[in-house]
């Protein structure tokens, strides 16, 4: 799998030779290679989850669970979004590698590694910062699990069940054994508040010997943060924010900052709870959704989330209008080019087309966003029932 | 998944929803309705087409008298009888023509410059639709020989700042002068005579003599070219090295002593808000003298509606010409679309005498000739060819139209002649003020549009409506089958659970809903089979000397061979034939993946070239919802299903003959560059190819099973 996973990448290198910058290239690879370091991580747990909850019949059959490292790498490696945006030599992919590397790093509960990506990535492009929440919980509870209440309700099934002897004691045992890194622990997460720290001091610092001629550091962070948060370039790309703040009166164009921006913000608290037991897809699903509304989306920022979501793949096995998502992706990402032929070079469209598309594509994001969740649900549903059923067979 | 689906009917969904099941439920009977509705509502084109309207307010045509007189008709006599007594000469008319309309040009004290250019074999690019006009432009196919002169005559308005310019083109054969070529640079010069006084002028005026020895459309072409690309002082020096004997200026400008404004450099004159093409036709028409208006740009692009408003309301109401656009001759005879339009123009009267305030019914006279007139525009659109020089300015997004005005009689007769000067004279003036007007370009009216009269159109919001309901079958067929595929799962799923089946079985891996990617692969596979074959003259064509006859025959070889490499490389399962039970499923899912891809590529083609668009949906909706796998079909004996296999032959016979023809026409295009190379070539290729899909996946299945 892993010559592969070679092959595909080397397949992919070719592409990118002819334009003759390597970083964006090689970040892709890195990517790709972290992405599928932490699959198999993700799915490491994931078996051994189903093993501690005696759902032999999922956990048993060898083809039944997907690697699900390596079709996220292989998706993400061969996403035309992905492609595009390093032919295009986009500095997406070195925003992704940030990213990437503190999920991986608080994946493999290192700190150090965690609070660097992390660091970097909010420096690089200010939207990751909301991955502290689920930082925090991969470093405190660990990666992702079905929830905790299960494995309670699987021990009680448990302990019902068999009279008290030398095996039962065992057993409760492997349970409690099982438990240990579902018990939130301030160690690591103490840690990754440190590194952080320092990191951020670090990186400050370099910008501010950086910078010393050019206006010191609050003109960066008003050249930098500012213009990504007051959207002031309204050249037309794949998000929605550029016409909406064209055509919007300049007197409510605070208020709508305020309003778009507090939107991502007001989404992150209900997520985190009611996710809060994997921590991994809530970082995708904070992808997701600051890719949609950010105010300068690229094709870059979906190849991630999509790359993500192959990581999930076993639990989301069965989500609904996945073939309707296919053909819309597929629909709106030809769509989009040919309406802004239209629009700039042939003259004969208007802005109004190439928008449709940008909304269109919205849609699009938001329903693989809430299906995916629902789906996501639905799996954690599915695995009670046979307790349940358990349970009220013992009752 | 499967069991959830079957519970949603249960819990009483939302009104959408409902609405979505009954219509998948009913899929077929909706899909006939439709195609049906698409269908009609094409037929119903002419009947709900708008009176045109001019848009623009700025434009005010004809507020202001014709200065145009007799004089200025003198002048363009004058012109005329040097051109033509210069004609009779044998030899040197080429240069001798130039030279003397360049001589006329600068008595005027218009500044003037010559520009050489090179014909050049057009390339089939695949790309040109997203690339700027001529980004990649090639200088090697440069032969030094033959090369074409156009004369450049430019007046600087009094009132204007040298940023917008009007164009005039008159292209004519410098080697051979014909009449209508004369009279035609005769009314040109005339016009331009009479604005070098004028004081009105706000916009620079270009007058381009083009050289259409070889070919009207490459002359102004290349002058485009030139004049959007600037030419620095070391590729012309390149040019100079390549060529060594160009000193054609300099032989022209020793020879003519008055010549004091001509000079080397390029002359420019900032945008263009708007070319015309004027051309004279010598008289066939029986009635009066008329007026044809050309409008088809490349890959179906029209100019602004105004453009062709303003000439419109000018020709009839000012000069009272006849304006003529394209019309299908032989649909005017046809005996069923009389029909149609008798049937029409009754219902027309009866909703009348019910409503007087329903005003849709036309004369079936001309619902007879808006269809003809519509059929021509759609077939000009979907063919992507423009009909004449004013087809080079689309690409710089500027409108342009070609006007070709054609006399009642043989114009022998001298005040016949200067009358028919004098009104072609007049309706030139009398646009040129009129666009002079404008403040911007135009943008005002409309850029989708189809013509069923000259003073008649249809709108992109009419004619969408039925574009959408021929498509709209699909989408909801797609769902329905998917839909299907899914309700056969479960029996399958019981299937699973024994052992044997889930050893044997290697699709039981993959999730049920994720069942539909291997369809997908399949589809994949066969698209970028369509689009390497579409490819390949491209390639092909870069091998020297090679007839067409043989390209040809390298390209169906090529093409063949490259599905089965291609297959390899991909490592799909093309050759994997298994037992029945999954197979009818699989074939389900492939029909729906299939559809579905057809109907992305349709609307996007609609986006891109509605006729191209239209005519493609119409060849291939009911390909896509008829197709079946025939093995199957051919296995169950019964009647009704020899029908439907022989449906689908005949559909199949049906879709592949456009595409043998289309892609045969890229590929000469390619070779012999006879026109544009043009992007239409490609995407027609590709979508013929798509539609080639249906009859290749039927194939395929046929010979899995056998």
């Amino acid at each position: 799998m892993v010559l592969h996973c070679y092959f595909h990448s080397l397949g992919h290198s070719r592409s990118k030779e002819l334009k003759g910058n390597p970083i964006t290239f090689y970040a892709d690879i890195v990517n790709a290679m972290l992405i599928r370091a932490t699959g198999q991580n993700l799915q490491m747990e994931y078996t051994r989850s189903l093993k501690l909850l005696d759902h032999v019949k999922l956990s048993e059959k060898p083809g039944k669970i997907i690697p699900s490292g390596d079709i996220a790498a292989l998706v993400y490696l061969w996403n035309p979004f992905t492609i595009v945006a390093c032919v295009g030599l986009s500095t997406s992919p070195i925003e992704n590698l940030a990213i990437i590397l503190s999920l991986y790093g608080a994946c493999k509960r290192q700190a150090p590694l965690a609070a660097f990506g992390w660091v970097i990535a909010t420096h690089l492009s200010l939207y990751p910062a909301i991955l502290i929440i689920p930082m925090i919980l991969l470093l405190g509870y660990g990666t992702d699990t079905p929830p905790r209440k299960l494995f309670l309700q699987r021990r009680n099934v448990e302990v019902g069940d068999n009279p008290p002897n030398d095996r039962c004691c065992e057993r409760e045992e492997v349970v409690h054994r099982s438990e240990v890194p579902h018990v939130f622990s301030w160690r690591p997460v103490i840690h990754f508040f440190c590194w952080t720290s320092l990191w951020s001091v670090y990186v400050l610092v370099l910008c501010g010997i950086s910078v010393k001629q050019y206006g010191g550091l609050w003109e960066l962070f008003k050249r930098t943060y500012g213009f990504m948060l007051t959207v002031q370039d309204l050249s037309p790309n794949i998000g929605v924010l550029w016409y909406f703040f064209a055509e919007v009166f300049d007197f409510f164009r605070n208020f709508f900052l305020i309003v778009f921006h507090g939107n991502i913000l007001f989404m992150m608290l209900p997520l985190a709870i009611r996710l809060k037991h994997r921590p991994c897809f809530l970082a995708f699903v904070y992808i997701a959704i600051s890719s949609m509304l950010k105010s300068y989306p690229s094709v870059g920022d979906s190849a991630l989330y999509l790359g993500l979501l192959g990581l999930f793949v076993n639990e989301l096995a069965d989500m609904q209008f996945s073939f309707f998502l296919f053909c819309g992706y597929v629909g709106v990402s030809l769509l989009s080019p040919v309406m802004h032929n239209l629009w700039i070079w042939r003259g004969t469209g208007n802005a109004n087309f190439y928008f449709a598309t940008a909304m269109a594509y919205a849609c699009l994001q938001i329903i693989l966003v809430v299906e995916s969740v629902s789906a996501m649900l639905n799996h954690d549903r599915k695995l009670r029932k046979p307790l349940t059923e358990l349970q009220d067979g013992k009752n | 998944m499967a069991e959830s689906e079957a519970e949603v009917p249960k819990a009483k969904p939302r009104p959408i929803v409902r609405l979505g099941i009954f219509l998948i439920s009913h899929s077929c009977l909706f899909s006939v309705i439709c195609c049906t509705a698409g269908v009609l509502t094409l037929l119903l084109l002419p009947v709900l087409a708008k009176n045109t309207y001019i848009s623009e307010n700025a434009l005010m045509p004809g507020s202001a008298n014709p200065m145009f007189s007799s004089q200025e008709v003198s002048e363009a006599n004058r012109l005329v009888k040097s051109l033509t007594s210069l004609d009779s000469k044998p030899v040197g008319s080429g240069i001798e023509s130039q030279r003397l309309i360049a001589e006329y040009m600068s008595d005027l004290g218009a500044e003037i410059s010559y520009h050489k250019f090179y014909p050049r074999s057009n390339q089939f690019h695949p790309l040109h639709f997203f690339s700027y006009p001529d980004s990649g432009s090639t200088r090697e196919n440069v032969s030094c020989i033959s090369h074409g002169l156009n004369t450049v005559g430019i007046i600087r308005a009094p009132r204007g700042d040298g940023k917008e310019a009007i164009v005039l083109v008159t292209p004519y054969n410098s080697l051979k002068v014909g009449p209508g070529e004369a009279l035609s640079l005769g009314i040109a010069y005339s016009v331009f005579s009479l604005l070098t006084q004028v004081t009105w002028l706000a916009k620079d005026i270009i007058w381009l003599v083009a050289d259409s020895r070889y070919g009207e459309y490459a002359a102004v072409n290349a002058w485009l070219r030139d004049y959007h690309m600037p030419v620095f002082s070391g590729l012309s020096a390149l040019k100079a090295e390549i060529c060594p004997v160009s000193n054609v200026h300099n032989e022209l400008k020793e020879n003519s002593v008055t010549e004091r404004k001509i000079n080397d450099g390029f002359r420019r004159a900032g945008t263009m808000a708007t070319a015309l093409v004027i051309k004279v036709t010598d008289g066939s028409e029986h009635f009066e003298d008329s007026l044809s208006i050309y409008a088809e740009a490349s890959n179906g692009q029209m100019p602004n509606l105004d453009l062709i408003n303003i000439v419109n309301y000018l020709a009839v109401h000012r000069q009272g010409l006849r304006v003529k656009v394209e019309k299908m001759r032989s649909l005017i005879n046809c005996k069923w679309l009389k029909i149609l339009g008798e049937i029409l123009q009754s219902l027309g009267h009866v909703a009348k005498s019910l409503n007087p305030q329903w005003k849709f019914g036309i004369p079936a006279k001309d619902y007879v000739e808006g269809a003809a007139t519509l059929a021509s525009s759609l077939y000009y659109q979907a063919l992507g060819v423009p009909t004449g020089p004013h087809g080079a300015f689309r690409d710089y997004e500027i409108d342009a139209i070609t006007m070709e005005i054609s006399s009642r009689v043989a114009l022998n007769n001298k005040a016949r002649k200067n009358d028919f000067l004098l009104r072609g004279g007049r309706l030139i003036e009398g646009v040129i003020r009129t666009v002079n007007n404008l403040l911007e370009k135009f943008h005002q009216s409309f850029f989708l549009y189809l013509l069923t009269s000259p003073s008649k159109f249809v709108s992109v919001g009419v004619y969408m409506i039925a574009f959408a309901l021929l498509v709209a079958s699909l989408p909801v067929v797609a769902a329905s089958l998917y839909a299907d595929a899914h309700k056969v799962d479960p029996s399958f799923g019981i299937d699973k659970s024994t052992p044997q089946a889930s050893a044997t079985d290697e699709l039981s891996i993959t999730p049920r809903s994720c069942k539909w990617l291997n369809a997908a692969k399949k589809v994949f596979l066969v698209h970028l089979w369509g689009a390497v074959v579409s490819f390949l003259p491209y390639f092909i064509c870069q091998i020297p000397s090679c007839t067409p006859t043989t390209s040809f025959v390298v390209w169906v070889l090529l093409s063949s061979f490259s599905l089965p490499i291609l297959s390899l490389i991909l490592g799909s399962s093309f050759s994997y034939g298994r037992p029945s039970q999954p197979q009818k499923r699989d074939w389900t899912l492939l029909k729906s993946v299939t559809i579905s891809a057809a109907f992305i590529g349709l609307c996007l083609m609609s986006v891109i070239n509605f006729a191209t668009a239209e005519i493609g949906a119409l060849l291939m909706v009911p390909m896509c919802l008829m197709a079946q796998p025939l093995k199957l079909d051919i296995r169950s004996r019964k009647l009704r299903k020899f029908l439907r296999v022989a449906c689908n032959l005949a559909l199949g016979f049906l879709g592949f003959p456009p595409a043998g023809f289309f892609v045969l026409k890229g590929a000469f295009e390619g070779f012999g560059g006879i026109t544009v190379g043009d992007f239409w070539s490609w995407l027609e290729s590709i979508w013929s190819w798509s539609s080639a899909t249906y009859l290749y996946i039927a194939g395929w299945f046929e010979r899995t099973r056998s």
